[in-house]
């Protein structure tokens, strides 16, 4: 096993111990990536990587991205680096700025080597719509297999033991549905924790920053860097930052823990049923206090539209920007109108375009109240019950999602139960900026499924506790496809 | 006139901030074309609008002026269309929830009375980027994306154009003596478009509304909608009915011209910005803001009033804030403000105008102005006080030193003394004298001149002449 296989904390320990040094991490980084055929990168910034690692003198003993080698989704936007958000209508982009957790991260001397693929603009949630096609799961070699998306080629990346953290976004459960595919951790923060300035707008009211590590500690370690305000977010919070890992040990014993029941029955593979019970089991046997509870069918089976309807009205005006004049390829015509006319109908894919005709529909003057307005008010109502649930638990404990990952030309019944509501619940911490946190259950058949933890807003603290307290139950901690584990449940 | 017109105005104000009403690019005119511009201005993925707290005092004092109630909360939302002068797609506005609503102003109106004026609403937003369009090309000036606004929206409570004269007036006075804004007209910091309807008296409903857009001054407002009114009232009364339509102002014949005629109206899909969650402001706050005002016009000109200035004067100074400003320099030091304002609206006005320069660059301080104002409330008579300005503009010199140069003494206003003069010429002039009695008047100057001329001009003019008329009775 290499050392780039470890967690970060751990490589971090071996850069102080000068077992290793960045550049040997860098070069196998890149060499794995290079390597690797999950369609996961769209960019590899391999001469800048090394001479940033070169560049590196003494280890910083507290400070444990040292030297660590990173990727970001390509939604993220880098100074002087193409950043396409894997849509043609950005092809050639050079963003002027970069992002406040690249600019953190820079800080922290961890070292980007690449910027990975994603659903066009970051909507969607199979990692197949992304101008490069489709990326691949990597526990899958006959690639056969979804990784999910919209964060796919991060995903990909940590699961594929390119890198031992990868830096994503999480509309709906772009980070958080992947994790439960590709094995991770994949953490989303509270709404406001992170700086969202230089991530390319989806929906912002739903937009976080959010990332995949291989174990919760490293979750914990991130969030310490990552968490703050930002003078350039006014969205980000005055909320102190903590030290997120600081409870990570700390015992199960007392804490309430809510079961959503009418999430849970609508999954029909036995097999998660199963593991996720005994996970409960450990979980009280260990003294946490398990409420089985309802939320309301009715409010599940309207997130997904709720979510639509939300997500493409904020989505048809943010990528209002796009329109080949100012950046991205520049598509004559004979009037402004033809010119961003020709940019937008050749710059975006159909689902795209399918996105914004349904944002804009929700929008309209005369269709605003049935649509955006009703969503708005759906989502308060959703919220309330949360928030609701939340005041009387630590936190809200139920599968990631139905499924090991899905085969690529499989597609679910849109309109069944398990679709709406166990495939789309984690949109609940979206519309509640709540933090919320997926990791891995179990293995079904070589593949990883999740379950997620759910808390109160900006008590990642908590959550990331509890979360630790449930990887030592599963004990799938630092998953990766070079780095296979059974699990205990 | 058989019509009752029925205006409302929309007045867009450019304020005059440091920065812009949602980036840190300067917020300034007359720069280069697009060198003011910061990543959010052409929005650049991924950059966010964080909001200009000096934009939201002065719209907070500007609502104030306005009588208007203020929104605690503050609340941005999108205004969506596609435009080659809108750069992010949208425009951030405050449809919603304006930060000021329900106020009004009283104006004067064309019978000379007061008449009340209600404003529907003021809120901030972001201007668009400039365009020069040419025959088959379009230049863009970014500088002007994202520079702040106020838009302030009448109630159709306007009646004629020169009611929407004074009401255009008194908000330009508020903004610019409010430091909110320059209030240039004619340079764009002040736009005003507005709505313009008949209807036969003494109907409630509302005829069709044709709009005059960009109207570049005072006299062009009253003029525009005079001329509107009468173009629509021939028109009815012609039976064409009049057509929603935007039309401009053409000066030059002072006409107004169609522009375009409107066809049904833009869906905006205006929703609440994300990425501007509602901002509270304290009582504190916004009193503080309101505090802080800089002296509005109103209450400036009823101060000048008490120090003895008539409203024409009063006028006169604040029509120029940077004069009003020089006026108020000067104030603490002179004896007497009416002595003063004269020499700014006389002497110095004189000088600006035959030099072509503004009061900024006018190179007597206040203080050497001062000293000539109380010179003549010294005793010096206006001419001679004149004499020293002029001195000291043209050989850039004090006041002390000019009168020193110019050999200047108080003439002498001692009636005995004056007495003694007259007599002694009386007596010497005994033939203009009885000139004088048979009628002839112009004896009275030459026996004067001779007064002036033997007391080498020591004597005050007004006084000899005072006591010739005398004395010629006497004899």
């Amino acid at each position: 096993m290499s050392i780039l296989d470890l967690t970060i904390s751990e490589i971090h320990q071996a850069l102080v111990n000068k077992t290793t040094t960045p550049v040997e991490l860098v070069k196998e980084a890149l060499a794995r990536a290079k390597a690797n055929n999950d369609n996961a990168f769209e960019i590899l910034i391999e001469e800048q990587a090394i001479k940033e690692a070169e560049a590196l003198g003494e280890p910083e003993v507290d400070n444990p991205f040292w030297g660590i080698p990173f990727v970001l989704k390509d939604n993220f936007s880098t100074k002087g680096i193409e950043t396409t958000a894997s849509s043609n209508i950005l092809n050639g982009y050079i963003p002027l700025f970069d992002a406040t957790v690249y600019a953190k991260l820079k800080k922290k001397k961890a070292i980007l080597i690449g910027k990975t693929t994603l659903d066009e603009l970051a909507m969607g949630g199979t990692g197949t719509t992304g101008h490069k096609g489709t990326t691949f799961n990597p526990w899958d070699p006959k690639h056969e297999r979804l990784v999910g998306g919209s964060s796919c080629g991060s995903a990909a990346c940590v699961s594929a033991g390119i890198v031992p953290f990868a830096m994503g976004s999480d509309t709906g459960d772009s980070v958080r549905k992947p994790a439960s595919y590709a094995g991770l951790v994949g953490f989303k923060p509270s709404w406001g924790r992170i700086s969202r300035y230089g991530l390319f707008p989806f929906a912002p009211s739903l937009d976080h920053v959010a990332y995949f590590t291989r174990d919760v500690k490293d979750a914990a370690l991130l969030l310490d860097v990552l968490a703050g305000r930002d003078l350039h977010d006014a969205t980000s919070s005055l909320e102190p930052v903590e030290r997120y890992e600081e409870d990570l040990s700390a015992p199960l014993k007392g804490k309430k823990i809510a079961v959503i029941d009418d999430i849970v029955q609508t999954i029909s593979d036995q097999k998660i049923q199963l593991a996720f019970k005994r996970s409960c089991e450990e979980l009280a046997k260990q003294g946490a206090i398990i409420e089985h509870i309802r939320f309301g069918e009715d409010l599940l089976q309207s997130i997904y539209a709720t979510y639509i309807v939300i997500s493409c009205s904020e989505a048809t005006s943010n990528d209002a920007n796009l329109d080949g004049i100012k950046f991205g390829p520049f598509y004559p015509g004979k009037t402004y109108q033809e010119v961003m006319f020709n940019a937008r109908t050749k710059g975006f894919s159909e689902l795209i375009k399918r996105r914004f005709v349904i944002g804009s529909f929700s929008l309209m003057s005369e269709n605003q109240d049935i649509l955006f307005r009703r969503a708005q008010k759906n989502r308060r109502k959703i919220v309330n019950r949360l928030n609701e649930i939340l005041a009387k638990v630590d936190a809200i404990y139920v599968p990631a999602a139905p499924s090991v990952a899905p085969k690529i030309v499989s597609s679910s019944y849109k309109l069944s139960d398990e679709y709406l509501i166990a495939d789309n619940h984690l949109a609940l911490g979206n519309f509640g900026g709540l933090p919320s946190i997926t990791l891995p259950l179990m293995l079904e058949d070589g593949l990883p499924v999740g379950v997620n933890l759910t808390g109160a807003a900006f008590e990642e603290k908590k959550l990331l506790s509890l979360a630790a307290g449930l990887e030592r139950i599963t004990g799938l901690a630092n998953l990766s496809v070079l780095n296979k584990k059974e699990g205990n449940l | 006139m058989n019509f009752e017109a029925v205006i409302g105005l929309e007045i867009h104000v450019e304020m005059k901030t440091k920065s812009k009403m949602f980036s840190a690019a300067p917020n300034s005119f007359s720069r280069e074309p697009n060198t003011e511009i910061a990543l959010l201005d052409m929005a650049y993925p991924g950059t966010m609008p964080i909001v200009n707290k000096q934009a939201v005092i002065n719209a907070i004092r500007v609502a104030n002026a306005l009588h208007m109630t203020i929104d605690h909360e503050l609340h941005f939302d999108r205004k969506n269309y596609f435009y080659s002068d809108l750069p992010k797609g949208f425009q951030i506005t405050q449809q919603f929830r304006p930060i000021g609503r329900d106020g009004y102003l009283e104006v004067l109106g064309r019978d000379g009375k007061k008449k009340r004026i209600e404003i529907e609403r003021i809120h901030m937003e972001e201007d668009t980027c400039k365009q020069l369009h040419f025959m088959d090309y379009t230049l863009l000036d970014y500088n002007r994306a994202g520079v702040p606004l106020v838009e302030i929206v009448s109630r159709p409570d306007i009646r004629n154009g020169t009611e929407a004269m004074h009401y255009v007036e008194a908000i330009r006075n508020i903004v610019l003596y409010s430091g909110t804004s320059d209030g240039k007209m004619e340079e764009g910091s002040l736009r005003c478009d507005v709505n313009i309807s008949l209807r036969p008296y003494g109907s409630d409903a509302f005829g069709t509304k044709v709009e005059i857009k960009n109207i570049n001054s005072l006299k062009n407002i009253e003029q525009a909608l005079d001329y509107e009114i009468e173009r629509q009232s021939a028109s009815l009364l012609n039976g064409t009915p009049i057509q929603q339509e935007t039309r401009r102002f053409d000066e030059a014949s002072g006409k107004t011209v169609l522009m375009r005629v409107k066809t049904s109206a833009v869906d905006y899909k205006y929703f609440p910005e994300p990425n501007i969650v509602p901002i509270p402001l304290s009582d504190e706050f916004v009193n503080q803001a309101i505090a802080t005002c800089p002296e509005l016009y109103d209450a400036k000109k009823e101060r000048y009033l008490a120090k003895g200035l008539n409203e024409a004067d009063a006028s006169i100074i604040l029509s120029d804030i940077a004069m009003s400003r020089y006026f108020e320099k000067a104030l603490p030091l002179v004896k007497n403000a009416k002595t003063l304002a004269n020499f700014l609206i006389v002497e110095v006005n004189g000088y600006l105008n035959k030099n072509a320069i503004g009061i900024a660059e006018f190179p007597l301080d206040e203080a050497s102005m001062a000293e000539i104002s109380n010179l003549q409330d010294d005793g010096f008579t206006h001419k001679q006080c004149a004499d020293i300005f002029n001195y000291c503009l043209a050989n850039k010199v004090s006041p002390k030193e000019a009168s020193s140069a110019l050999q200047i003494e108080k003439q002498v206003v001692d009636e005995g003394a004056v007495l003694q003069a007259v007599n002694a010429v009386l007596d010497a002039n005994p033939q203009s004298v009885a000139d004088f009695k048979a009628g002839k008047d112009r004896a009275k100057g030459f026996l004067v001149g001779q007064v002036m001329k033997a007391s080498h001009g020591k004597l005050n003019p007004a006084a000899v002449s005072k006591v010739m008329d005398e004395e010629l009775k006497k004899r």
